[in-house]
């Protein structure tokens, strides 16, 4: 009897130790991740920073944002192109100026801005608390990338969400100015800063850049995928130009275009204009390309955000022809002549017309080219014409140097314009035909308070758009007025 | 001489011989006679008679039957023993399985509901979940879909949280399991059917605190307590159950034909004076094409399952054996189950103090689908989603051309004799050549050993794991769908998820004179680790290769996975009762959980409970004992959490790994939140249970109220701050009241004629009473649409819409209400900027803006809701009915805006009752051809928000059992043949399939949904039961 008793004492602590003895594993209440960064050891190393550099980029290069959809609602709202497909998600709205707050293009067109200035708003936070000590001499450098690609941000939105500078001088709602870094809840209620305003900001933040940038990434690639001085110098042009302040865009122009042909940046990067201009769509890190989006196999635009899905023509390649080119618009143009070189990015398939300058087949990795150097070409020269107000020799020579460059048939001479009107008209004929389908023909019309014109496809015809209609910009995105109270 | 040879072997052996009945004298055959202490034993005859030798050293016999009171006789010096048994006692005998161990049903003070296994074991399902609906009060269940083996909406006692999970704990066999759907392709793989519903003996459903406050901060959305099967005592038994089933689709919408479709688009274009778009195209023959597309997508499908087990037990082993092989196909094309399980149940009592048992399954199952169904959550949208495109590719294009190519141009369908050009996708490409598979391969087993050093105590190790490997593939063709623009397409990721349960417990379990106590103690340490990788190629070399192992382009990677989790419990409970009136209990738990924040993790929870049995008193007069034979007060309180779905490392913030052009980039990812911990509920619940006229009805009562604080919301931001995601935060709160009705009757107990009934009703209130400061509402989107919205002083998940009322007479144009109570006209037939008008005047008005005109609407989560159970025997025949309700609540009827679409997307025939001239009164606005927002595309309008409240005979059995007589002579103790319907019918005035749906699976916040989902299946099985 004790003998057994023995036993189940003993068995029983066995159970006992087995059981209750295996106390509780501090490691595994306490895991940590292996596959994240925790925010406080983000800014410990170089590497780190200049990481988080490239994920700023890595906002901008969103596909609802300048990897894509940017440049596509900047298209087709004009008049060059033509809807082949009734799909609202894929543009349509835009096209036909039906853009509802609810729509998915007006909310994360938008929140593709603000994720990518809240990323640059937590970097210059944490460099300022501890990153600017690790970077050392490359601190500049870094915040200077930052607040480009912050204040390429601010002008995106711009484009589409407020009315135009020249409206009151500035004076108009602009979009709320997120300066601060943020990192939690709360923070909702902001409203919104005057068109000026914010404006002011991105000139703030490209003159720092501009100062702190460097003045050669080193490589061609870098040179095209990273911002330098001139990227901001090119920049900064196009945002005086939206302003309607040409003699400061001509004093930016100045610092990276020659008095005279041949046009090459003096100082920084070498940017000119490429001699063969295939190789800008083809190989896109030419010195013409002073700031593109890129893309790789394991890094694409995104599903129904890529350029070459919507323009090529449906099936080549795997694309889906969304749109088609209007033989109404820029292609009709007879002094855009046969033999131009720009001619080749237009072919026909099935009965129609399309723009081919991306024609990397599905998953469509063609860089999408943010800033080319002809455009600070073309900026300057009208820039000059407008503030001279007459048919300016150099303006000429500018306008001759991106013409001759596709048809070298066409020469322009003072003689070929009979007042400055005529010569700002070719200078913006130039840009309507040299940046088809690059996002820039939207900007043109807007700064300018022209008419989006009118156009057809059979069944349906969209009427133009004057500066007055409500139609001219987007409405503010549902989810922005769901959540900020001091938005309308 | 032969006296005395006799007399010899009289003293080895003995010969006894007897017959067996029941107390009515009926001959129990296959009843168990066992020489007690030994392992002699034989079983009796058809007619009830046994012989047995016995030595000469056995004392006494024991017999026993399924469901009879085991009797022992004392052998002595007779030859013949006869003997009468007893049916149990069930109502006093029965014994509930409760948190960590078994107590009896009269002494419960908790509120558990018991489903028996044989209540859902022949049911077309894959798991037992969804074959729970209205078998229990306050339990509701809403089958989302027709997609096989999708996870249903289970919730018990309302929505219990908003951002995490409102489904229920899950323990089988005292192991807490997974749950939800794990698949990452288009085939849904519910977990819980890796378990064979035909192996399951009860499931116990937990509500309260007293019954769920064992598993603290995990009870708070009720738990549900599977047992697998077990020997029982007496002859071995073998069962073989089979059926065979056919599943449809029902009730689904009426489209438009060729002729019809082509007349309204063409007015939609002639009303806008365009040229007709929509032309007639014709076969070979000279037909006109007219597709029916729900047969291209729809089949009837055919299915087939076998279960076969053996169990049997003896005073020291009982052991359970089964396999089971089903093979289902679900009423979407391709949509198939397949699952093989195997199930190994062993107890053994090694000595008088010593017990050990194992309780292990592996299941292999192939949930199959070749098309994405548009009904799992996300895919509402989805491009290739099934439930859309039945309803809107056009009926006057063929799925071939007429050389028999699919029709087909570039990534759309081809548009025949159409102008218009339609950009849906041909289904039949895909379903030919696309899968979309998860194969899972699960292994659920426990082992324990039990020790009692006394026969008051013990102490019982338990230790289990639980391995689902998980193998997803598929495979996109080029020619049309999801891999066209890539070239073609494979995908195959495999997941790992493991975990490991020890549970350690000791228990006192005493009775001295009138009082009786129960203590309980254990520890409980869980850990759970997941792993997944894999690989997606794209832009096949060649048209030839069908597996991602073939020759392909591209490489890149997907399923990429990480993650791991552990809980670490020490509990308590007792249970104390004097003379078995008055009883008392109480329950604690603490846990620690690592996913929360640091400083946070450790918790207490708790319950305390009462019962009082008043039919015991001595004041309870014989009198009123004839009536109310039976009346016990319950009441409990008590605190429990929920920490179900919230991930692993909520409470860090991170900057996430990237790429730009090949180089690293980091970027702020996630918000964290330092304060994370877990939602508490405190639970009341107060009730009777009851029985009348000597157990002629018996039912039971419960009022009771969950306060739910702490809610852990997705705190939204505006888009405007750049935050990588809504912060979760223990900031709300919301409650669920209630009252729960159960009562049960067998109205007619007769030898040849059975009939007991079975009605459960409950009503939920849901509200919520707080959100987070400064954040009066969230919405939530189904995919491209928000039609939900969760606002204080309402229910979760109330239905967001536009307000409209109807078609103005006059002009054909839908009347929208702004938020301010203006009524306008809306016109797409008029330039932009005048498309929208004042009602009373015609002036132009300001478009409506989704984010401020859209208003809560109706509630979505019905407030009464259960099940009402008839079954009837007469002779060897019997028909059960089981019918289901859910009554007070709306849907979303997205589908609705899909059917009546404006551009070349088919419509519904109702749309032949649009308007068409002045005075009209209609629901159908004149056709604009491309307008998308009067139907509520552009934005949800409550024209589309329908009553849901339905009454489904959800199955209905006609079976037959052969008589005793017939099968004893084949050697065969039970046969049952039966054909049975599910989901035959249904009284509902909801336009779509079915008001039992939902495009969100399991979210609380955007629950009662219907965008583009398929309806549910109706299914008619035929099939055998056989016992040996």
């Amino acid at each position: 009897m004790k003998m057994r008793k023995y036993i189940y004492s003993f068995s029983a602590a066995l159970v006992l130790a087995a059981g209750f003895s295996s106390c509780v594993k501090d490691k595994y209440l306490n895991p940590v991740s292996q596959t994240a960064l925790s925010d406080a050891t983000a800014f410990d190393t170089k590497p780190r920073i200049d990481g988080q550099v490239m994920g700023i980029y890595s906002g901008l290069k969103s596909g609802q944002l300048l990897g894509g959809r940017y440049f596509i609602y900047n298209d087709v709202r004009p008049e060059n192109f033509l809807s082949n497909d009734g799909n609202r998600v894929t543009a349509r709205a835009a096209w036909e100026f039906s853009e509802t707050s609810g729509d998915n293009e007006v909310n994360n067109l938008w929140a593709a801005c603000y994720t990518t200035i809240n990323r640059v708003n937590v970097f210059l936070e944490g460099m300022e608390a501890k990153g600017n000590a690790v970077a050392g001499a490359d601190a500049g450098r870094f915040n200077g990338e930052a607040r480009f690609s912050r204040a390429l941000a601010y002008y995106s939105l711009l484009q589409f969400y407020c009315r135009p500078y020249w409206d009151g001088n500035g004076a108009r709602p602009g979009v709320p100015l997120r300066l601060t870094a943020i990192k939690g809840g709360g923070y909702n209620n902001l409203k919104r800063s005057t068109v000026g305003e914010v404006y002011q900001q991105i000139l703030a933040d490209l003159n720092y850049a501009e100062q702190n940038l460097l003045l050669n990434n080193g490589t061609a690639i870098l040179n095209t995928t990273r911002a330098h001085r001139n990227s901001a110098i090119a920049l900064k042009v196009r945002v005086y130009m939206s302003m309607g302040n040409y003699p400061a865009a001509i004093t930016e122009a100045n610092k990276i275009v020659p008095a005279a042909a041949p046009f090459v940046a003096a100082t920084g990067v070498p940017n000119a204009l490429s001699a063969s201009l295939a190789s800008v769509y083809s190989t896109y890190t030419t010195n013409e390309s002073m700031f593109s989006m890129p893309f790789t196999t394991v890094d694409p635009p995104g599903t129904q955000n890529q350029l070459g899905f919507y323009y090529m023509p449906l099936g080549v390649g795997g694309a889906n022809g969304i749109f088609y080119l209007n033989p109404s618009g820029v292609i009709a143009d007879a002094g855009w002549t046969a033999t131009d070189a720009r001619r080749s990015f237009v072919i026909t398939n099935g009965g129609k017309q399309w723009l081919a300058k991306y024609t990397n087949p599905g998953p469509f990795l063609d860089w999408t080219p943010v800033i080319r150097y002809p455009e600070v070409l073309l900026s300057l020269a009208e820039a000059l014409v407008r503030t001279n107000n007459t048919v300016d020799a150099r303006a000429v020579a500018l306008l001759n140097a991106v013409r001759n460059r596709a048809d070298a048939a066409t020469t322009y001479t003072t003689a070929s314009f009979a007042n400055a009107t005529a010569l700002t008209n070719a200078i913006l004929q130039e840009r309507n035909i040299e940046f088809l389908g690059e996002g820039i023909r939207s900007i043109d019309i807007l700064r300018l308070g022209l008419d989006f014109p009118a156009k057809s496809v059979p069944g349906f015809s969209v009427s133009a758009v004057p500066a007055s209609s409500s139609a001219y910009y987007w409405p503010t995105p549902s989810e922005e007025s769901r959540y900020n109270a001091l938005i309308d | 001489m032969g006296v005395v040879f006799f007399a010899i072997q009289a003293n080895a052996q003995r010969t006894i011989t007897g017959k067996v009945t029941d107390e009515k004298g009926n001959p129990i055959a296959n009843a168990s006679v066992l020489v007690k202490g030994s392992t002699v034993g034989t079983s009796t005859s058809a007619t009830g008679i046994y012989t047995i030798s016995v030595p000469a050293s056995a004392k006494a016999l024991i017999f026993s039957s399924v469901d009879m009171t085991s009797q022992e006789v004392l052998i002595g010096s007779k030859t013949t023993i006869d003997v009468s048994l007893k049916a149990e006692d069930k109502v006093m005998q029965e014994v509930v399985v409760v948190g960590y161990g078994t107590q009896k049903k009269s002494d419960v003070t908790g509120n558990i509901a018991t489903v028996k296994g044989s209540a859902i074991a022949d049911k077309p399902v894959p798991s037992f979940d969804a074959a729970l609906a209205g078998r229990a009060a306050g339990v509701q269940i809403t089958t989302a879909n027709g997609v096989l083996n999708n996870p249903p909406v289970f919730r018990i006692r309302g929505t219990n949280s908003i951002n995490l999970s409102s489904y229920p704990l899950i323990v089988i066999d005292g192991v807490v399991t997974y749950t939800g759907d794990n698949s990452q392709t288009l085939a849904a793989s519910n977990v819980l059917s890796n378990i064979n519903p035909s192996d399951i003996e009860s499931m116990e459903i937990l509500k309260d605190a007293a019954a769920t406050a064992i598993y603290g901060s995990r009870a708070a959305n009720g738990v549900v307590l599977i047992t697998t099967k077990k020997g029982k005592r007496g002859k071995a038994r073998v069962n073989y159950d089979g059926w065979v089933g056919f599943t449809q689709p029902t009730r689904i919408w009426s489209m438009l034909n060729a002729e019809q479709y082509m007349m309204i688009k063409n007015e939609g274009l002639s009303n806008v004076g365009a040229a007709p778009r929509y032309l007639p195209s014709y076969t070979n023959d000279g037909k006109l094409i007219n597709t029916n597309w729900a047969d291209v997508i729809f089949r009837q499908g055919v299915s087939h399952s076998h279960n076969l087990n053996v169990a049997g037990a003896n005073e020291y082993t009982s052991y359970f054996f089964s396999i089971g092989y089903t093979n289902q196909q679900g009423m979407i094309r391709k949509n198939d189950f397949d699952r093989k399980t195997i199930r190994f149940n062993v107890d053994h009592k090694v000595n008088n103090w010593m017990s050990v048992g194992v309780n292990s399954s592996y299941a292999n199952e192939l949930n199959e689908a070749a098309i994405n169904s548009g009904s799992l959550p996300g895919a509402a949208f989805a491009s290739a989603g099934v439930g859309r495109l039945a309803l809107s590719l056009p009926p006057n294009v063929g799925v071939y051309n007429n050389d028999g190519s699919y029709n087909i141009s570039g990534n759309a369908i081809g548009k025949m004799n159409n102008v218009e050009v339609p950009t849906f996708w041909n289904p039949q490409p895909m379903l030919d050549n696309n899968y979309s598979t998860t194969e899972n391969n699960r292994i659920v087993g426990n082992a324990y050993i039990q020790i009692k050093p006394t026969k008051d105590i013990t102490f019982r190790t338990s230790y289990g794991v639980d391995y689902l490997n998980t193998d997803n593939k598929n495979f996109y063709t080029k020619l049309q769908g999801d891999g066209f623009s890539l070239g073609g397409t494979a995908f195959s990721t495999l997941s790992k998820d493991k975990r490991w349960t020890l549970t350690s417990t000791l228990q006192y379990d005493k009775t001295f004179g009138s009082h009786s106590v129960n203590l309980l103690l254990g520890t409980e340490q869980q850990r759970s680790t997941f792993e997944g990788f894999g690989l997606t190629r794209q832009t096949l070399s060649d048209d030839f290769f069908t597996v991602i192992q073939g020759g392909f382009n591209t490489p890149l990677t997907a399923g990429l996975g990480l993650g791991e989790n552990y809980l670490a419990s020490k509990f308590g409970r007792i249970n104390y009762d004097f003379k078995k009136k008055y009883f008392i209990s109480g329950s604690v738990r603490n846990d620690g959980y690592s996913a929360f924040a640091a400083g946070k993790k450790f918790g207490n929870f708790y319950s305390y409970s009462g019962g009082w049995d008043l039919s015991r008193e001595n004041f309870w007069s014989k009198g009123l004992s004839k009536v109310l034979n039976s009346f016990k007060l319950r009441a409990s309180y008590g605190k429990v959490g929920n920490i179900s779905g919230i991930g692993n490392f909520s409470s860090f913030s991170f900057f996430s790994s990237g790429l730009y052009n090949g180089g690293a980039s980091l970027a702020f990812s996630q918000a964290g939140n330092t304060d994370l911990t877990w939602e508490t509920s405190k639970k009341s619940d107060i009730g009777f249970t009851f029985a009348l006229f000597n157990n002629l009805i018996s039912g039971e009562f419960a009022f009771y109220k969950n306060n739910i604080d702490g809610l852990l919301l997705s705190v939204p931001n505006a888009p405007s701050t750049g935050m990588p995601n809504a912060v979760l935060q223990n900031v709300g709160s919301m409650y669920n009241k209630g009252v729960e009705i159960t009562l049960n009757s067998t109205p007619v107990k007769g030898k040849r004629f059975n009939w007991n009934t079975s009605l459960n009703i409950s009503n939920n209130t849901n509200k919520v009473t707080a959100l987070a400061p400064g954040v009066p509402f969230i919405t939530t989107a189904t995919s491209l649409e928000t039609p939900s919205i969760t606002r204080v002083g309402y229910p979760v998940g109330m239905i967001y819409v536009v307000e409209t009322r109807g078609v103005d007479a006059a002009t054909g144009r839908r009347i929208f209400v702004r938020a301010d109570g203006a009524e306008i006209l809306y016109n797409h037939q008029a330039p932009v900027a005048s498309r929208w008008t004042y009602r009373s005047n015609g002036q132009v008005a300001p478009a409506i803006n989704p984010g401020l005109d859209q208003k809560v609407w109706r509630n979505t989560a019905p407030k009464y809701f259960g099940g009402f159970d008839n079954n009837f025997r007469f002779d060897n025949f019997e028909v059960s009915a089981l019918l289901t309700y859910q009554f007070d609540f709306y849907v979303y009827n997205g589908t609705r805006a899909t059917v009546l679409d404006q551009r070349f997307w088919n419509s519904t025939t109702e749309v032949l009752t649009r308007w068409q001239k002045p005075g009209d009164v209609t629901k159908i606005p004149r056709l604009v051809y491309a307008d998308n927002v009067s139907n509520g595309s552009a934005q949800p309008i409550s024209e589309n928000a329908q009553k849901g409240d339905f009454v489904k005979l959800r199955s209905l059995t006609l079976a037959y059992n052969l008589p005793a007589s017939l099968t004893s002579k084949a050697g065969i103790s039970s046969m049952r043949f039966y054909l049975s319907g599910q989901n035959l019918a249904m009284i509902t005035k909801y336009q779509g399939p079915d008001p039992e749906v939902s495009s969100n699976g399991n979210s609380n916040t955007s629950q009662g949904v219907d965008r583009n989902t398929v309806g549910n299946a109706l299914t008619v099985t035929v099939g055998l039961s056989v016992g040996f």
